[in-house]
């Protein structure tokens, strides 16, 4: 084994996974290599140390991905690749001896996984190579099937934690055969442009004329370069443009691509006319231009949709029985064979039995039928149902995870809320492209006497036209903020979320999980006992790891040091509450009869009683807020109308008083808040609902933008739009701001674009433009969007969000 | 001026040559992925194993080691 691995890194955080980096929480796993999460996460970090592979760890801090789930799915998963018609998919090449495979491996993000995954040879003698594609998470390997087997491979990959994913979706996209057509049209239009301009060097110089020998062959090669750059790097344009055209509506490329032709054959006329040597040059020069803007476009969205595709993975959570009551259960804790809640609008994440008498459930997500069903006690529900009442269920199979991410995004989830954004821009598209045809047809109409002037005009006007703001800007700009938002805990499920969120003028919050923590409590009042009886329970609490006991533990008066503790004879009755000897005074923590205060239990039910020898008090525990969440509420509601929605009692209402004013509601059912979002979107308010997604989905889904919060665990809300980690609730201010500047860039790049048109069509029509200075403006223009889209995103991400 | 002629054959080979260099790389797929290269030349090529293994091969504890 290796030392240098090993060793623990400075500064290491313990209570973080050591491989994946996840917190650890109840089931962590401690040795002496430090914490684990998982035993899934433990055995992945034992396989690569066995393997003398642990520098995986010193690439990056916890690089690994979480084995959580890994390890409860079925063993045979893989059995499918030993059939011939499954293996065909992944197999790219195969001559008996030598074989080649392409797995899609979703875990894939960052540097250590490249290293770890190119090491596969290790496992196996028979795979000879791997290599890994970072941006479409593939893994490529070459392996002798005569001594292994793409069954074997894929469980080496699972071995060291990375699952490859076999369902078609999840599938390396087919993205190089047209890339690589990308790459070969602008190699075409380079060669062609750099060739014709060396031709056309005399005509530059403007020095003597040329011998008419050359003139003419010089000529001739222009035309034979020209040729390939119209008919193949050119084609893209054009069979768009036709497609536009035949489908009577139109796109942006068809001024480009009768720019393109108008140009081609008037250059063509002049050369066979003898009239002058035509504008091969800016033809060609148009063309490599607008393709190396193409491709620069491609990256960025590959880098958006990489940021994207890995936030997919969301961690959800299930209501699940237990011995006393319900709790949200991460999915992957789920077993068959318990007993979960669903409640009306969420969606069943495993196959399961209904155990209620009667339910109504709707495939919509899995079938697209929108009508629901009606299903009887013991029927068989499908993973991926929506319930329309309340079903208990009893689970039937293992979850898969991923099934469900591929739900989450599914389109059908998306709400058909007005997509004001997309319907602004190609409305606007349309107009503007028909626009620039008709200038150039009016521009040519007004120089006509001059065929020559008409012509260059005509072609001057269709190249500048670019209405490239619309159609890059937007996608970019959201894209970008979108990815940015997701690294720093605000996972939007779109890019127009990001808009939608920049127009929100109301926010409701939920109280319980979103503006209070849901894990942790604290004493807020008690009562009964003097500061040295409550330090004496304290010591008791200690003991204890129910959540009134920490909070007890935790309180300031328990936390009085007492010299010498000695606790003993420690009973813990579950539910009821625990009891011992202090230094030989019996304390007792619990309800009424268990502690036995000899009162009746007319007493408010949230109390719990403490018994010091002969004295009693009671406390209240309550979920404290969550840190900076008061500012952050109080900043909001300085430049939004802000209201509280909560489904408790109002005896917390002074704690609220100074930020919300009246404009709290108390016991509000799930009907009431879902009413309340309503009335408020018909009103004309933007609003934004943010909570915990258990009680909520219905508002969430009403809302402008429904904004679930999640500690640990988000509960499979599909109808809300954005998800946020619950220590970043306080951050959400943040959030808003810099979708607002997302909303500020878009409009920035609209003037420039709009300003950037005005001049060039003034020049263009004035007859003050030649082809070639439009040819290089066109994309100069596309350019300067794109960047300006990207970096101002960047930018602001880092002055404006959390790190 | 016949030279010229002889200069843009020759200028028209050589650049024909890299076109097809060119179109041959792409094909070849080194166009296909230019970002993870990019990540790859961080990582060491000598892992710890390199170091291990010619400890290991003496007590054949792994029969990996002999390709390393």
């Amino acid at each position: 084994m290796d030392i240098a691995a090993t060793a623990p890194l400075p500064g290491l955080v313990t209570d973080v996974c050591r491989h994946c980096g996840d917190p650890c929480g109840a089931g962590a796993i401690t040795s002496a290599e430090g914490d684990f999460c998982c035993h899934g996460c433990e055995t992945v970090f034992t396989v690569l140390q066995r393997s003398g592979l642990g520098a995986f760890y010193s690439c990056e801090v916890t690089p690994g991905t979480s084995q959580k789930q890994a390890g409860r799915r079925d063993v045979m998963r893989f059995a499918v690749l030993d059939d011939a018609a499954v293996a065909e998919r992944l197999i790219t090449f195969n001559d008996g001896k030598t074989a080649r495979a392409t797995f899609a491996v979703p875990s894939i993000h960052c540097s250590s996984c490249v290293w770890l995954l190119e090491q596969l040879w290790r496992f196996d003698d028979g795979i000879t190579r791997s290599e890994v594609d970072l941006l479409r998470r593939a893994v490529r390997v070459d392996f002798n099937p005569t001594s292994t087997s793409l069954r074997r491979i894929a469980e080496h990959l699972t071995a060291v934690g990375y699952e490859p994913s076999l369902s078609p979706e999840d599938a390396p996209d087919r993205v190089p055969a047209s890339r690589r057509t990308l790459h070969l049209q602008i190699g075409v239009a380079g060669f062609a442009f750099g060739n014709i301009m060396l031709f056309s060097i005399p005509r530059y110089a403007n020095g003597a004329p040329l011998d008419p020998t050359f003139q003419r062959m010089f000529d001739f090669l222009n035309v034979l370069l020209a040729i390939p750059v119209l008919l193949f790097s050119a084609a893209p344009y054009f069979r768009t443009a036709w497609e536009a055209i035949r489908g009577r509506s139109m796109a942006i490329e068809v001024p480009v691509a009768l720019g393109l032709a108008v140009l081609f054959v008037r250059s063509l006329f002049d050369i066979t006319t003898g009239h002058s040597e035509g504008f091969f040059d800016s033809f060609a020069g148009l063309v490599f231009f607008l393709l190396l803007g193409r491709l620069f476009q491609h990256k960025v969205f590959d880098r958006i949709a990489f940021d994207r595709t890995y936030r997919s993975f969301l961690p959800l959570s299930v209501r699940v029985e237990r011995a006393k009551d319900v709790e949200p259960i991460a999915l992957e804790h789920v077993r068959p064979g318990d007993y979960i809640q669903i409640r009306p609008g969420e969606v069943v994440p495993a196959d399961a039995i209904l155990t209620n008498a009667t339910a109504r459930i709707d495939y919509a997500f899995v079938t697209g039928e929108q009508t629901p069903v009606r299903i009887a006690e013991g029927d068989i529900v499908r993973a991926g149902g929506r319930a329309v009442d309340l079903m208990r269920l009893r689970v039937l199979r293992d979850i898969s995870h991923s099934h469900l991410a591929s739900l989450w995004n599914n389109p059908i989830f998306a709400k058909t809320k007005s997509r004001w954004l997309t319907d602004v821009a190609s409305r606007f598209g349309a107009w503007f492209t028909s626009g620039a045809v008709g200038l150039a047809i009016g521009g040519a109409i007004a120089w006509w006497p001059e065929t020559g002037t008409a012509a260059s005009v005509a072609t001057a006007v269709l190249i500048i036209a670019c209405p490239c703001a619309l159609t890059l800007s937007a996608p970019i700009t959201l894209g970008t903020a979108m990815g940015l938002m997701g690294t720093r805990g605000l996972y939007l499920k779109h890019p127009a979320v990001a808009f939608d969120l920049s127009r929100i003028d109301t926010i409701a919050f939920d109280k319980t999980g979103t503006l209070t923590e849901t894990s942790e409590r604290r004493v807020i009042e008690s009562a009964g006992l003097d500061s040295h009886a409550w330090a004496v329970a304290g010591e008791l609490a200690r003991h204890s790891t129910h959540p009134v006991s920490r909070a007890l533990a935790n309180d300031r008066h328990a936390a009085t040091e007492l010299s010498v503790v000695r606790v003993s004879n420690i009973e813990e009755a579950p539910g009821r509450g625990i009891a011992g000897l202090v230094d030989g005074v019996r304390v007792a923590i619990g309800t009424t009869d268990f502690v036995g205060t000899g009162r009746t239990s007319s007493a408010p039910e949230d109390r719990t009683f403490v018994r010091v020898g002969d004295e009693t008090g009671w406390v209240r525990v309550s979920s404290p807020m969550r840190p900076g969440v008061e500012t952050a509420a109080r900043a909001l509601a300085r430049s939004y109308d802000v209201h509280l929605l909560s489904g408790d009692h109002d005896t917390e209402q002074a704690r609220w008083l100074d930020i919300f004013g009246r404009r709290m509601r108390f016991r509000q059912t799930p009907q009431d808040k879902l009413d309340f979002i309503s009335a408020s979107h018909e009103a004309g308010h933007h609003i934004l609902m943010i909570g915990d997604g258990l009680n909520d989905s219905g508002a969430l889904a009403a809302a402008d933008v429904g904004v679930a919060v999640s500690d640990e665990t988000a509960c499979m809300v599909p109808a809300c739009d954005a998800v946020i980690a619950g220590e970043r609730v306080a951050h959400f201010p943040a959030f808003l701001r810099y979708a607002r500047r997302a909303r500020t860039v878009v409009w920035l790049c609209f003037i420039v674009s709009v300003l950037y048109n005005v001049i060039g069509l003034t020049l263009a029509l004035r007859a003050e433009l030649t082809p070639i200075a439009s040819a290089i403006l066109m994309p100069l223009s596309s350019l300067t969007i794109i960047g300006l889209s990207w970096g101002a995103m960047q930018w602001s991400a880092r002055r404006i969000l959390p790190s | 001026m016949s030279v010229l002629i002889l200069l843009i054959a020759a200028g028209g080979t050589v650049a024909s040559g890299f076109l097809i260099a060119f179109v041959w790389a792409v094909r070849s797929g080194q166009f296909d992925d230019t970002c993870t290269p990019a990540v790859r030349m961080l990582l060491d090529a000598r892992t710890p194993l390199d170091d291990a293994s010619a400890q290991r091969t003496t007590t054949t504890e792994s029969p990996v080691s002999t390709r390393v």
